[in-house]
């Protein structure tokens, strides 16, 4: 057995653990998103098995078939990023309409610049379409997180290490196909198995993080504006404007510039 | 190796150094409600600006060596010295929590303005940089007129627009009160 297949099957067996995990501890229901991109791994991985095995590794219809389903995993994994950042954004109406704006622009940015800098360089098409979209789900939830930190907002520590292992597992893999773009063929071998890697590492801290979840009550997040706190906050708030009124009229009567 | 490689890689390096800032825990401890309206209704340090400025002028202390008290002139001017980074201390402090308070404002608020956050951030980055400019001239016994002026203008701006921003929402809780039975209504819609 070599190097390769070793990962190969190490990958599938994380990949297995992690579904095991969801379906025991019935996270597909508040996470489908996640759910979805790990059965669509899978199933990418069987079925990539599969073509290897009869269609030949070499073969056009096996590049095909790779590429198609990474298409639909590369889906998969927005749709699961897109439900982390409208899980930390609930209740937060406000910033998530800002957020919306700065994180889909910010990430068209990324798309463009990628796709410019590609160039004419067409027999790389594929990859260089690859790569610009793992930039832009990095630069994506990296936007995120910073968003998450500068406003103080709760986010589940589940939540928090998807995200990490989303960004890692992005980020190495634009670093990778530009060592690839640079590098080609003799690089190959090395390339496929460093993909490889970067997805066991991005499994395990799933993983270990499904596991603490477990473990760990889960974080309550207070809603930030309740009728109670509204109702303290608006009255606050006319008592200040009244306040301010009184400022107001006390100038006007007396001419006096000072409060 | 060509330039856009190079700078791919550099982006996906960037993003791996920013990543790890981001998730780290904050320092600081999170305020409530009662604190955003404690800090806008505390007494301001910007309004004693004129004194510290004012204390800070050679002229202030001149006579003290014309009368041939070098010595308590020169100590006067360091203590003075002194005071002025303590104020200096205290601005940036409540520009901090300031700052903290439009946050949470911005998180209670049901709409936010890409415009003035993206404003308050760019002012806060130069307020740290005119900050640590200043300390550093204070230091040196450079005179630091202008820099302070222009410190004292951006955090009395800041408490304006945080008045500004309270007061709007204060004018939803009022339009709101007028519709009690609205309220009712939805309260019980989501129980």
């Amino acid at each position: 057995m070599s190097l390769r297949d070793l990962s190969w099957a190490l990958n599938t067996l994380l990949e297995l653990v992690l579904l095991s995990y969801l379906l025991r501890r019935k996270l597909y229901r508040s996470h489908t998103p996640f759910f979805i991109y790990i059965v669509a791994v899978i199933l990418q991985s069987a079925i990539v098995a599969a073509s290897y095995r009869y269609l030949g590794e070499g073969s056009v219809a096996s590049f095909n078939i790779a590429w198609t389903t990474q298409a639909i995993v590369i889906c998969a994994r927005w749709f699961a990023v897109i439900d982390i950042a409208r899980k930390a954004f609930a209740g937060f109406s406000g910033i998530w309409e800002l957020a919306v704006r700065v994180l889909f622009v910010g990430t068209a940015c990324v798309l463009i610049y990628s796709i410019w800098s590609a160039g004419n360089r067409w027999t790389l098409a594929v990859l260089t379409a690859d790569r610009a979209e793992e930039l832009c789900i990095a630069a994506f939830i990296v936007f995120l997180l910073i968003f998450v930190r500068y406003y103080g907002m709760p986010l589940n520590d589940f939540e928090r290490m998807l995200a990490i292992g989303f960004v890692l597992y992005s980020c190495f893999a634009v670093i990778n196909i530009s060592i690839y773009e640079h590098f080609r063929r003799p690089f190959a071998p090395l390339w496929n198995y460093l993909e490889m890697l970067t997805f066991i590492a991005s499994l395990t801290l799933w993983v270990v993080a499904i596991r603490r979840y477990a473990e760990s009550t889960e974080v309550a997040i207070e809603p930030t504006l309740t009728e109670e706190h509204y109702l303290e906050l608006s009255e606050k708030l006319n008592s200040r404007l009244h306040l301010l009124n009184h400022r107001l009229d006390h100038l006007f009567r007396s001419g006096d510039p000072r409060p | 190796m060509t330039l856009p490689i190079i700078l791919f890689i550099s982006v996906a390096v960037m993003l791996i150094l920013l990543l790890t800032w981001a998730v780290r825990p904050p320092k600081k401890t999170q305020l409530s409600v009662d604190d955003v309206f404690n800090a806008l209704s505390e007494k301001r340090h910007y309004a004693r600006l004129p004194q510290i400025l004012q204390s800070l002028r050679d002229e202030d202390t001149d006579f003290l060596y014309t009368k041939g008290h070098d010595a308590l002139a020169n100590r006067l001017r360091r203590d003075r010295k002194y005071i002025a980074l303590r104020y200096l201390n205290y601005l940036e402090d409540e520009y901090r929590l300031l700052l903290e308070a439009s946050r949470i404002l911005a998180r209670v608020a049901p709409e936010v303005s890409p415009i003035a956050e993206f404003d308050r951030f760019r002012l806060n980055v130069r307020f740290v940089l005119a900050c640590r400019y200043l300390r550093w001239r204070l230091r040196l016994g450079l005179q630091p007129w202008d820099v302070f002026g222009i410190l004292s203008d951006m955090e009395g701006d800041l408490t304006l627009r945080l008045e500004a921003a309270a007061t709007r929402i204060g004018e939803r809780a009022a339009m709101a009160s007028e519709f009690p039975l609205f309220l009712e209504n939805r309260g019980r819609d989501s129980k």
